[in-house]
């Protein structure tokens, strides 16, 4: 494990570096004029990030609305007794239906439940399991989605909403195994 | 979909908070113009027109009385600053620290005062009484604040990606034109054809794809994102209905939101700071939960495309 730890510390501190010199020493090898065609490309960035802004501002409102109002005590409320019968811990339940909601909102959360029930127990190792292991679903689609102007999503939100479920199961059942 | 769910956000979200506010009216829950009894020792000699600082002293029955809860173990002490205006009359200040009931802040919040709260002292008798300013509609305003708050935020985190896009599309655009992007792409093919069987094997989405998935499994957020909405632009081109996410759009976003993990950074450094003995004992677990959910999340969006309400062929471009 610590092996593998460090091969993929320095590779990911390497990465950047590394890709930046190949793909410039790459291009001017082939004869391609790499500044004039970088400051072509670089010129995209300014529209991308200006087009995501309505998608995102909607988005995050409306997150921001649900998380402010506290209904996510009553929503726990209500899905307790399913997610008892599955056999979820109770205390790692606000983790699971922020997790795809906020990255900000879930990063608070893990750092309460940890601070709550410690860091090193099932739950505080769930937790952390389940904050390492997914990504912020809404967050991610309203940003991809709104840099090429998709409205209609069809099924990706089911999709990832499905695919968090499954990796809250399978942290909650890795956990169980280690510990 | 997503319109359901975004909409349910927003009603629940609203319809909560006005559901709470009017529960708390019918309460009462912050003793609005309910006297308060506390005990103030130096403010006996106080002539009109001086200002001091004092302690107040408030008893738990007090709190209990107030805040319709028993919740309170023990009273509490309030730091405030006085002024008289008569010998039995004054406005007092107090400061709403951490020390003090949560109650005491979430007035503070409501009333926008910024960790102070402003009540009205009298003397009847030989007791000393504050009454607070009247508290309502809590969660209506919170809710009200977050919103306009959250506003700014995602312009900024807009804004903030320019710098970060802006470095990597031109990367991109040189190693894209030197042909590098296509041998990457031919490289994966055997995988990518059967992922995405409607993109062509060597179409710069692909190499761009490649890109986002390899910087999201080493932990490299910010060069994950340029790469990944250069992979939504080139699979916007082959896009036939504008406005309509594709089948692949929704697989490539799949493997995003669930991408296997080899070290979940920001995980293992709030375990460290919250002083684990071992923070990155969750290395193993988060791989396996990551890469479970991956096999997972591709498997659904190729059957989930299926499925009548999603179906591409239904869906109308704009």
């Amino acid at each position: 494990m610590d092996v593998f730890r460090s091969i993929v510390s320095i590779l990911s501190a390497v990465a950047i570096p590394a890709l930046m010199l190949f793909f410039l020493s790459y291009g001017a090898f082939k004869k391609v004029k790499v500044y004039e065609v970088a400051v072509e490309g670089a010129k995209e960035g300014f529209n991308i990030a200006v087009r995501i802004i309505p998608y995102l501002v909607l988005m995050l409102v409306s997150i921001a609305i649900f998380r402010a109002s506290g209904a996510m005590d009553v929503f726990i409320t209500v899905v307790r007794p399913l997610t008892d019968l599955v056999g979820i811990p109770p205390e790692a339940l606000p983790m699971a239906i922020m997790r795809p909601l906020s990255g900000s909102g879930s990063l608070g959360i893990m750092t309460e439940t940890m601070q709550a029930y410690g860091t090193d127990g099932f739950i505080g190792v769930l937790v952390s399991t389940l904050y390492g292991s997914t990504e912020t679903t809404f967050y991610v689609l309203a940003v991809y989605f709104g840099a090429v102007g998709i409205r209609n999503t069809r099924h990706a939100l089911p999709t990832g909403l499905l695919a968090d479920f499954v990796a809250f199961l399978a942290a909650v059942f890795f956990v169980g195994l280690v510990l | 979909m997503l319109n359901h769910i975004w909409l349910a956000l927003i009603v629940i979200g609203i319809l909560t908070a006005a559901g709470r506010d009017i529960y708390e009216v019918t309460q009462n829950a912050y003793g609005n113009d309910i006297p308060w009894q506390v005990s103030i020792d130096e403010l006996e000699q106080s002539p009109a027109g001086t200002e001091r600082t004092v302690s107040l002293r408030v008893t738990q029955s007090e709190l209990r009385r107030h805040f319709v809860t028993d919740s309170f173990d023990d009273g509490c002490e309030i730091k405030a600053r006085v002024s008289m205006s008569g010998a039995d009359a004054g406005t007092l200040i107090l400061t709403v620290d951490k020390g003090l009931p949560a109650r005491f802040a979430t007035m503070a919040e409501a009333l926008g005062s910024e960790g102070t709260l402003t009540a009205q002292l009298r003397r009847s008798g030989e007791q000393w009484r504050m009454t607070l300013e009247p508290v309502s509609l809590v969660y209506l305003k919170r809710v009200t604040n977050a919103a306009f708050d959250i506003a700014g935020v995602a312009v900024q985190i807009a804004i903030g990606l320019i710098g970060i896009m802006a470095l990597w599309l031109g990367v991109m655009k040189v190693a894209e034109q030197a042909g590098l992007i296509t041998h990457l792409a031919r490289l994966v093919r055997p995988i990518t054809v059967r992922l995405f069987p409607d993109v062509p094997a060597d179409h710069p989405a692909v190499g761009s794809m490649i890109m986002n998935i390899s910087a999201n499994m080493l932990g490299l957020g910010n060069a994950a994102t340029p790469f990944g909405l250069k992979a939504m632009e080139e699979l916007d081109k082959l896009n036939p209905k504008h406005g309509v996410a594709t089948d692949s759009m929704v697989t490539f976003l799949a493997l995003n939101t669930s991408c296997v993990t080899l070290i979940p950074a920001t995980a293992i450094a709030v375990r460290s700071a919250a002083g684990s003995s071992d923070p990155a004992f969750i290395i193993g677990t988060s791989f396996l939960a990551s890469l479970t959910a991956t096999i997972f999340a591709v498997t659904i969006s190729k059957l989930l495309a299926r499925v009548k309400m999603f179906r591409w062929d239904r869906a109308e471009a704009e």
